[in-house]
């Protein structure tokens, strides 16, 4: 099989660089061992946790971090054209480059966001809410969603609210099973009937309360459930993540998949690159699990397969190594200096990664393969969480990389 | 304070493992008005850092006969009374081509001179009897081992003692003791979170603190010396085995391997470790390393096994009393009259042994106690089952069938006290740990009825968040739950951080693999997407 790009890895990265590459015509294939860091998301993106100028902050990051390497500007341009990309896709986002906003999580903290998915309630201030009462909608028997969480949050910043617990028919058949009270499982039949009749419920309650609040178990497919069920409430309804899988998250990979495919891509799922051939510096072709001896060739490969936890990178007793095609990485060699004994301590291990020359092309004992490049969290020199810059890095990189290709 | 009737005991017990909780149990029943009090939780010590290893005593056969058998007789004691805490394994002692086979007669004779029913083996019969087992065994000896959960076997000596009238403090440390001129009359208490102090008198005060025994008699101004033995373990990710596997040798590292409920064990390792370092519970990558290579010749299948946590214990070694060097180590039960060893009226210490024989110690500690008050009652313990382990006369339900997966998991955890679980309605059923099948039912008990201020507690007596994900979906449905009872939901969040953090100690000796990768998927969800490490982490367990 041959393609003009391979991408390797569906996530947010992977199918970035994807609807880039297919826009601008090109022919492209993702192949995606499954389910991403989008499936667990918060329905935020961020580009890095600061209270000033993010763009400020990003400038003053040490010059091995991957926007250092893709640069000052390019991290603004490609930045400022996310959330019409999106759009495109059915995203629909808020937020800027030049301020962050506050989102707020599901154990009722104020973390900072760039872009927030529509669902959500975007808090221009950590510390000060425009409302004063608000309601605190649960269902019965879901166990993901914490009121009393959430009610500390609003009660440290002088917001009254109100809870109410709705006791559905519908969910009785899902709660025949221990464990099917879950997110995504309510997400599948919470559609017609059954939002107009939570909607009656809603209105029937929220009393003066100027503003509900819900766990986000609405529209999987489409973000449609979410405007119906608005539609039908007078207050502003808003949203709060909820324990993975997330539902917003889950719709964002479909919606950005639908999107890379209507646009001509073809996306492999279920999936595994395992290796592949490289001749005189340049990726010929990847084997993967299913295809066995049907190599996939291509002029331009992307790697955007993740860090551990989407096994873009494995750790062995012995040491750190990238399990597709050994490059090039960095990583600490003796086990111990690999973490932090505190949890919440920097964790050197979360800055390993594929190292790359000045346009995010991989190295391979010591040379760079012309036509591999890099994205997103496989990326050495970033630490996503402590930062907060996951979901930037993997999207700016994402798209550094398909320009790269464009305009070879 | 004043002394009064109500702060005013016979006995005081000092120290919530099995010991000091068998001991408040013994005290209890006989009659005599207790007081547990505990630094932290139950089984914080070495009760809940050990193998949970049921004893044959054939492990103690060669080397010190008194202790074998006094485990095969505890043994078939626990087997009564603690029925819902003990799993009848059976175990094997196994030679490998590396080790001596001659060792195994004496073995075999030695075993049978302390009463426990050791029979050989064809190593081929072995094999059918447990497929893990290293295929290249060349020697194999049956031997009654078994499994015995610490958790469990501690939490119903305390709901025991409780039953029978003793009172219960925990989280309050002994900060010191009142003394009237050669007679210790109470103990000074502080509690560690809120620093809040208080008094108890008692006639007699029952030192049962393992290893900071030491330090605990230091307070009463009596010097007991104790070699402190930290022995490091590795928990696998699923049941490797179903016979417990030891080594037929002389005692070394890493030499028994014990499934344990959803788990297996591998341990020990065995090091002396300077005093000041008891609290520490550090397992390095070397001894990862030496547990892994060891274990494996036991039972191959390891070296490719997933990992779940390291953790480990400290041994309350004591030196005989004419020998400060610590040669002559006992393992061996210790128990000290301080009237008559340093003329310090009202003040007992019963130290060394080991988990299997808690109830003799306790035993033992009893009846000193009831000498000195002057009481004749006699120890009921090695006949009475602890609550959970009652034999009933009318079966609970005819068929297994009519419960749940969750319900048969709470059974097996609680014996015959999970009759006091909800159960049957969609709320209290729900799974809160799908690991380890806890339900809403079953926190709600734990939370109510076992003495549960936070999720570690929470995990001690339920199993909650012990499994495959160690705590990272459930801990946060926990905390929901945990919060709505107490209502107060910034100490829920804080223990919530201190929750993983603790789980993240028992990962990060061996932070590879699949235990790396998951690492950075809580990180990613409790402080990426829900910001936990905005909350401050106090150390506490």
């Amino acid at each position: 099989m041959k393609y003009e790009t391979i991408i390797i890895g569906g996530g947010l990265s992977g199918l970035l660089s994807g609807i880039a590459l297919a826009r601008a015509g090109r022919k492209v294939a993702i192949i995606s061992a499954g389910q991403s860091a989008l499936h667990f998301s918060s329905g935020s993106f961020e580009l890095i946790d600061s209270e000033d100028n993010p763009l400020a902050a990003i400038a003053q990051m040490p010059s091995t971090h991957p926007y250092q390497t893709i640069g000052l500007d390019a991290v603004k341009r490609y930045a400022e054209a996310v959330p019409a990309l999106f759009a495109e896709a059915g995203v629909e986002v808020s937020g800027s480059v030049e301020k962050n906003h506050y989102r707020i999580t599901p154990i009722g903290m104020a973390k900072s966001a760039w872009l927030t998915l529509g669902d959500y309630a975007t808090l221009d201030n950590a510390t000060t809410l425009p409302w004063r009462k608000v309601a605190i909608v649960n269902f019965d028997g879901y166990l993901d969603f914490y009121p009393k969480f959430l009610d500390n949050f609003f009660a440290k910043r002088g917001v009254d609210t109100v809870h109410h617990t709705l006791t559905l028919a519908e969910f009785e058949h899902l709660r025949e099973s221990a464990t099917e009270m879950r997110a995504t499982n309510i997400a599948r039949i919470m559609t017609g009937d059954l939002l107009s009749k939570i909607a009656t419920e809603l209105r029937g309650r929220i009393g003066d309360a100027e503003v509900v609040f819900m766990p986000a178990v609405f529209g999987m497919f489409d973000a449609e459930a979410v405007s119906a069920l608005r539609s039908q409430v007078r207050v502003p309804l808003y949203f709060i993540p909820t324990m993975p899988a997330s539902v917003p998250g889950v719709r964002t990979q479909i919606q950005l998949k639908n999107y890379f495919q209507k646009l001509g891509g073809v996306y492999l799922l279920g999936d595994n690159v395992c290796g592949g051939e490289i001749r005189d510096n340049k990726l010929i072709s990847v084997r993967t699990a299913n295809h066995g001896d049907m190599e996939f060739h291509a002029d331009n490969f992307i790697l955007a397969s993740g860090s551990f936890f989407s096994h873009g990178l494995i750790a062995s007793q012995e040491h750190i190594y990238e399990p597709i095609f050994g490059l090039d990485i960095v990583a600490d060699q003796a086990r111990s200096e690999w973490y932090n004994q505190d949890l919440y301590a920097h964790q050197p291990y979360m800055g390993y990664g594929v190292v790359t020359d000045e346009r995010l092309r991989c190295r391979l004992a010591g040379k760079t393969v012309e036509n591999l490049y890099a994205a997103g969290s496989v990326l050495a020199n970033q630490n996503p969480i402590a930062e907060g810059t996951g979901g930037g890095v993997a999207i700016t990189t994402a798209l550094f990389v398909a320009d790269q290709i464009i305009n070879a | 304070m004043l002394q009064t009737k109500m702060n005013h005991y016979d006995v005081i017990v000092i120290g919530g493992g099995a010991t000091g909780a068998g001991t408040a149990r013994d005290c209890a029943m006989r009659g005599l008005k207790t007081l547990l009090v505990e630094r932290k939780d139950f089984t914080a010590g070495a009760t809940g850092r050990n193998h949970g290893l049921l004893h044959s005593g054939a492990r103690y056969a060669v080397t010190d006969q008194e202790s074998a058998s006094e485990c095969i007789s505890e043994n078939m004691i626990l087997r009564r009374i603690a029925r819902h805490c003990v799993e009848e394994t059976g175990g094997l002692f196994i030679t490998l081509p590396e080790d001596d086979l001659s060792y195994q007669a004496k073995f075999v004779e030695s075993c049978q001179a302390a009463g426990i029913n050791a029979e050989v083996l064809d190593p081929k019969e072995a094999i059918r009897m447990e497929p893990s087992v290293n295929p290249d065994i060349i020697g194999a000896v049956r031997v009654p081992d078994g499994a015995v959960d610490p958790f469990r076997l501690t939490t119903a000596n305390v709901v025991d003692a409780r039953l029978h009238g003793a009172d219960i403090i925990t989280y309050n440390e002994v900060v010191g003791f009142v003394k009237n001129q050669n007679r210790l009359e109470g103990v000074n208490l502080r509690h560690i979170r809120t620093g809040a102090e208080s008094t108890y008198y008692a006639d007699v005060i029952i030192n049962a603190c393992g290893i900071w025994g030491a330090h605990v008699a230091e307070l009463a101004g009596v010097k007991i010396n104790m070699f402190p033995a930290k022995g490091a373990l590795l928990i696998f990710g699923h049941r490797v085995n179903s016979v417990v596997i030891n080594r037929c040798r002389k005692p070394a590292d890493a030499d028994i391997l014990v499934p344990g409920d959803t788990i297996s064990l591998i341990g020990t390792t065995s090091s002396r470790i300077p005093y000041d370092e008891i609290d520490k519970n550090e397992v390095t990558p070397e001894e990862v390393d030496v547990l892994l290579r060891e274990g494996s010749r036991l039972a191959p299948v390891l070296a490719n096994t997933r990992i779940l946590r390291a953790y480990s214990g400290v041994r309350p070694l004591v030196a005989a009393d004419n020998d400060p060097s610590g040669r002559s180590i006992s393992r061996g039960i210790v128990c000290l009259d301080h009237a008559e060893r340093d003329g310090l009226e009202g003040f007992i210490t019963i130290t060394g042994g080991k988990l299997m024989t808690y109830r003799l110690m306790a035993e033992w500690a009893t009846d000193l106690a009831c000498k000195k008050l002057g009481r004749t009652a006699h120890c009921l313990t090695a006949k009475t089952p602890l609550p959970g382990s009652e034999q009933t006369e009318s079966p609970k339900r005819k068929h297994i069938i009519e419960l749940s997966t969750e319900q048969k998991a709470a059974e097996g955890r609680h014996g015959t006290m999970s009759r006091y679980i909800s159960s049957h309605n969609a709320n209290d059923d729900a799974l809160v740990c799908e690991c380890e099948q806890v339900s809403v039912g079953e926190i709600n008990y734990a939370i109510e009825n076992l003495h549960v201020h936070n999720l570690i507690n929470l995990r001690r007596r339920t199993r909650m968040g012990m499994g495959t994900c160690q705590g990272e979906l459930c801990a946060c449905r926990a905390a929901g739950l945990l919060g709505k009872a107490n209502g107060c939901a910034e100490r829920t969040l804080s223990d919530l951080s201190s929750f993983l953090n603790e789980r993240w100690k028992g990962m990060y000796p061996i932070a590879w693999g699949e235990t790396l990768a998951e690492i950075q998927f809580t990180s990613w969800l409790y402080n990426g997407v829900c910001g936990i490490n905005q909350m401050v982490t106090p150390n506490k367990d």
